[in-house]
């Protein structure tokens, strides 16, 4: 942290502690309670620096968490609630803009040393730390939640299997990972590579990577939630129904982990969008996780104005298509699919709330290069069908229940019928959507599917989402199981790259070019997103959509 | 001789009570001629006007049901799958989206970023030459057309699992009520399990499980295989929880007539058991189960409603007018007529099938107490 940040530090604190008093002295109790307690850190980009308690901030959200364990979450819902739960050796800036991506220790003193080939990272744990049940947290505990994370086949193994001695472990899931090296005395944490990444502080600052206590049961624990080292833990969880987060007794905030604003988080689950937006404007509820019915949100905007945000986070919206299940293998049929759906029709569905895309990465990327492979063209499908000798073939198009997902599979269930194939729809709960197409078992041919980023860095999207060297037979992420060998050289050589030079980015925009000519994806959108809240709710100071985990609950405050 | 006419005989008519006068007026018309219970059934059916116009609205919804293709293809040109996001359609010669883009701006005013109007195509009331009579949906697709498929859908799942459950409840009531002892006892103990779920419940948990992996049973001789979208889904669903509502006071009826003198009669001349069942017994029984019928699709219709409409019952993209209802609701405060639609020809059906179905439990025995509760 900087000089400039310290004085304004405790100017701050001087001033809350002041008007603190001054408030206590005319109210005389009750009512809010504006505390004294430590001022967080300044940031650049929005987000009030005092601490402004109320007693509980409550949420609707569109669908329960897929999971509520570090381990295994693996959703925008999962990430948004457990970030501020489940701090990792690294973290990021609770900022708004692109300051929000800036790496700074969490549970780590500082920010990793590391060696001068890129393989080694030394950390320190920071001393005192404790979990919400009063253990403390070792040094230890960080390997043993990696190791947890092979025991229990979390979606997130493919980060971790550059660790010297990870790819033996993953196969028997027993002994250690020699890789990993952590002294409880002295908190010292050496992680060693096989390889130079040039993502992996980004991993550590995932919340997979976060410690949890030596012992935790190798299973899903969302129903016996895990003790939490952030700011809070979760106090009761109903799956598909509520969860409550508490502050955790135990947390003690820093400059780069602040103290928090909500003594209490409620997150229930309202599955209808209209219903939910109807309890946030009667004040039944704060905040609206949901997109807004396309159809009302002009009406909102207009009699909601400053309780409305729109942002648009770093996202793609896509058709998977399995290129292990007939007839996706074929070349010609996914590039039929990408010929045959109208992108601009796709953005309507969003009530235009989107840009129509046929890249991989988002417009926001440095690495972006727009390209037009697949111009809609109905008739070149319907031929392209024809070639791979594909009509009349059955086809089951997979989705959530959730209206962002069922309206663009609906419509792609159309379209295939419109170019030869004999389609149905799927719809699975959204709470057990992704697991359920991320299971080999399951052999889903095509489907909807989105990705919105970890960390701002095209590994996060090729190596997680597209490389065949990373495909799992549970908790998949590489949905079409896209598998080229050509393309998994060229992330493997590109993931030892430090630093995203321009000659790198540029093969980066190659290597998205290069996939959708063979049609790994049929990307459709990048969408713009609604926070909406009630009118209780200061969306002035207080709000700080971060660039990675969106609306960060932890700093809101009431007017 | 002397012989006797029947004008001699004939006494002089004023000199008679009332009552004679008419016997002897009835002994001049000839022998009364039978009439069977059905008969004597269809006619005080066709003097209640009620119940007749009441079939006659049911029959209306099905025939525009069954016609459902017909308006598809030459009304509204479109089928019910069809998406028309960017189409447009002439309403009263004006070109209108069926989904405006919507999208955001700029404020040149404020410097603000604001969002477009979202327009979903309203009900055009056939000022758009037939197609989009009831406005589109979220994907563009036609809701009159919807509402005619989605009626077919509910009618059929209504009929053929009200057809199933009323088979099913006479063939088990039967045993139970004919053989009693451990027969009755299993069957009775049986409908009693199934009985103590809520019905509503019940239909979900099953309907929800089935919806997602199907039925594929192999029974060794043949195999049921049905995919989870499968309308047969719903339909057996249906009809297995209300079996015991209809089977249970059948074999109260059922029990009654068993101890009945024909039953003993038949049994006196040798006559085998499933004999006596099925042509002395069931013949009995058949009015009830007539009007359990009836009775039983009104019921299955709405149940098949609530079912769909809770994601348990017909899967997207497949209409059913409680999916419709379902789809609906989010824009209940702009285009009400989504949800309101269907659910008015939920009700009319409903209501109009049991007030022929009270009709018809009066026209048949007017000191029936049949009714079905839950």
């Amino acid at each position: 942290m900087t000089r400039r940040d310290r004085s304004t530090l405790v100017v701050s604190v001087a001033a809350l502690t002041i008007g603190v008093a001054l408030l206590a002295a005319a109210c005389g109790g009750g009512g809010n309670k504006s505390s004294a307690s430590t001022a967080g850190a300044t940031g650049a980009g929005g987000g009030s620096t005092e601490q402004k308690t109320f007693p509980n901030f409550r949420i609707v959200y569109d669908t329960g968490t897929d999971y509520l364990d570090p381990g295994l979450s693996y959703t925008v819902q999962g990430w948004e609630t457990m970030w501020n739960v489940y701090l990792s050796l690294l973290g990021y800036k609770h900022v708004a803009g692109p300051d929000g991506a800036t790496l700074v220790p969490a549970l780590a003193q500082d920010l990793p040393d590391i060696s001068a080939d890129g393989k080694t990272y030394k950390l320190k744990l920071r001393t005192g730390l404790k979990y919400s049940d009063g253990k403390a947290v070792k040094a230890s505990d960080f390997k043993y939640a990696i190791k947890r994370l092979f025991q229990i086949d979390s979606p997130g193994v493919g980060f971790f299997t550059n660790i010297a001695g990870a790819e033996q472990f993953s196969k028997t899931k027993k002994g250690d990972i020699s890789g990993i090296t952590a002294n409880d005395q002295t908190g010292d944490i050496t992680i060693k590579l096989v390889k130079p990444q040039g993502d992996f502080q980004n991993i550590l600052a995932t919340i997979f990577a976060a410690p949890v206590p030596t012992g935790t049961p190798p299973k899903d624990q969302s129903t016996t939630p895990i003790p939490s080292t952030g700011p809070y833990m979760i106090q009761s969880y109903k799956p598909n129904r509520q969860f409550v987060l508490a502050r955790n007794p135990n947390f003690k905030s820093t400059d780069d982990v602040p103290a928090t604003n909500p003594d209490k988080i409620t997150v229930k689950i309202v599955e209808d969008d209209a219903a939910a937006l109807q309890q946030v404007i009667n004040g039944q509820a704060d905040y609206d996780f949901h997109p807004i019915p396309v159809d009302r949100l002009a009406d909102v905007q207009q009699k909601y104005g400053d309780q409305l945000k729109i942002y648009t986070p770093a996202n793609t919206y896509y058709f998977f298509m399995n290129t292990r299940q007939a007839p996706f293998d074929k070349l010609q049929v996914r590039q039929a699919v990408n010929y045959a759906i109208d992108r601009n029709a796709l953005v309507r569905l969003y009530g235009g709330l989107a840009t129509p895309t046929e890249n991989i990465l988002p417009p926001t990327y440095p690495q972006y290069k727009k390209h037009n492979l697949y111009p809609h063209d109905l008739a070149k499908a319907k031929q392209l069908i024809n070639q791979a000798g594909a009509k009349g073939v059955a086809v089951t198009v997979w989705t959530s229940n959730r209206d962002t997902a069922k309206k663009p599979a609906a419509y792609l269930q159309d379209v295939l019928n419109q170019i030869g194939l004999k389609a149905k729809l799927k719809v699975i709960d959204a709470s057990i959507y992704w697991t359920t197409i991320g299971n080999q078992a399951t052999k889903a041919q095509v489907g909807f599917a989105d990705w919105f980023q970890d960390y701002p860095h095209p590994l996060d999207w090729f190596d997680v989402l597209l490389n065949g060297d990373r495909i799992t037979q549970t908790h998949n992420n590489n949905y079409s199981n896209f598998n080229d060998a050509a393309v998994n050289s060229t992330i493997g050589k590109l993931k030892t790259e430090a630093d995203l030079t321009d000659s790198v980015n540029q093969q980066w925009a190659t290597l998205d070019n290069t996939i959708m000519k063979k049609a790994g994806w049929a990307p459709y959108v990048n969408r713009q997103f609604t926070d909406f809240f009630s009118s209780k709710i200061n969306t002035g100071d207080c709000y700080i959509n971060h660039v990675l985990y969106q609306f960060d609950f932890s700093r809101i405050c009431m007017k | 001789m002397a012989t006797e006419t029947r004008d001699s005989t004939r006494a002089d008519v004023s000199d008679l009570s009332l009552d004679t006068a008419a016997v002897l007026a009835e002994e001049e018309r000839g022998p009364i001629e039978g009439r069977s219970p059905w008969y004597l059934a269809w006619r005080r059916l066709r003097r209640n006007y009620v119940a007749l116009f009441s079939l006659f609205v049911f029959l209306l919804i099905v025939a525009a049901c069954v016609l459902a293709p017909v308006y598809a293809d030459r009304v509204a040109h479109t089928n019910p799958y069809t998406n028309h996001v960017t189409d447009t359609v002439k309403v009263s010669g004006k070109k209108v989206s069926v989904i405006s883009a919507g999208g955001t701006f700029t404020d040149p005013k404020t410097g603000e970023l604001r969002v477009k109007a979202v327009n979903i195509l309203g009900p055009t009331w056939w000022h758009a030459g037939g197609r989009f009579v009831l406005g589109a949906d979220e994907n563009g697709r036609d809701n009159a057309v919807r509402l005619l498929y989605g009626g077919r859908n509910s009618l059929m799942i209504g009929v053929g699992s009200a057809l199933i459950c009323v088979i099913l409840a006479v063939f088990f009531s039967l045993l139970a009520g004919y053989y009693g002892g451990t027969v009755d006892w299993i069957i009775t103990r049986a409908y009693d399990l199934i009985w103590a779920f809520p019905v509503i419940l019940l239909a979900i948990a099953i309907g929800a499980a089935l919806a997602i992996g199907g039925i594929d049973w192999n029974l060794g001789l043949f195999r049921i295989k049905l995919a989870g979208e499968s309308l047969w889904i719903p339909t057996i669903v249906i009809s297995y929880v209300l079996v015991p509502y209809i089977g249970r006071p059948l074999r109260g009826q059922i029990l009654s007539l068993r101890e009945k003198e024909f039953v003993e009669a038949a049994i006196a001349q040798g006559a085998g058991s499933f004999r006596i069942m099925f042509t002395e017994i069931l013949p009995n029984i058949a009015s009830s189960v007539l009007v359990f019928f009836a009775l039983i699709v009104a019921n299955n219709i709405l149940l098949e409603a609530a079912l769909s409409f809770l994601g348990a019952g017909v899967q997207p993209p497949n209409p059913s007018w409680g999916t419709l209802i379902s789809d609906g609701q989010i824009r209940i405060l702009t285009a009400p007529w989504l949800t309101v639609v269907p659910g008015l020809a939920i009700v009319l059906t409903a209501v109009s099938l049991n007030i022929f179905g009270d009709g018809l439990r009066d026209a048949l025995d007017p000191r029936a107490k049949v009714k079905i509760e839950h």
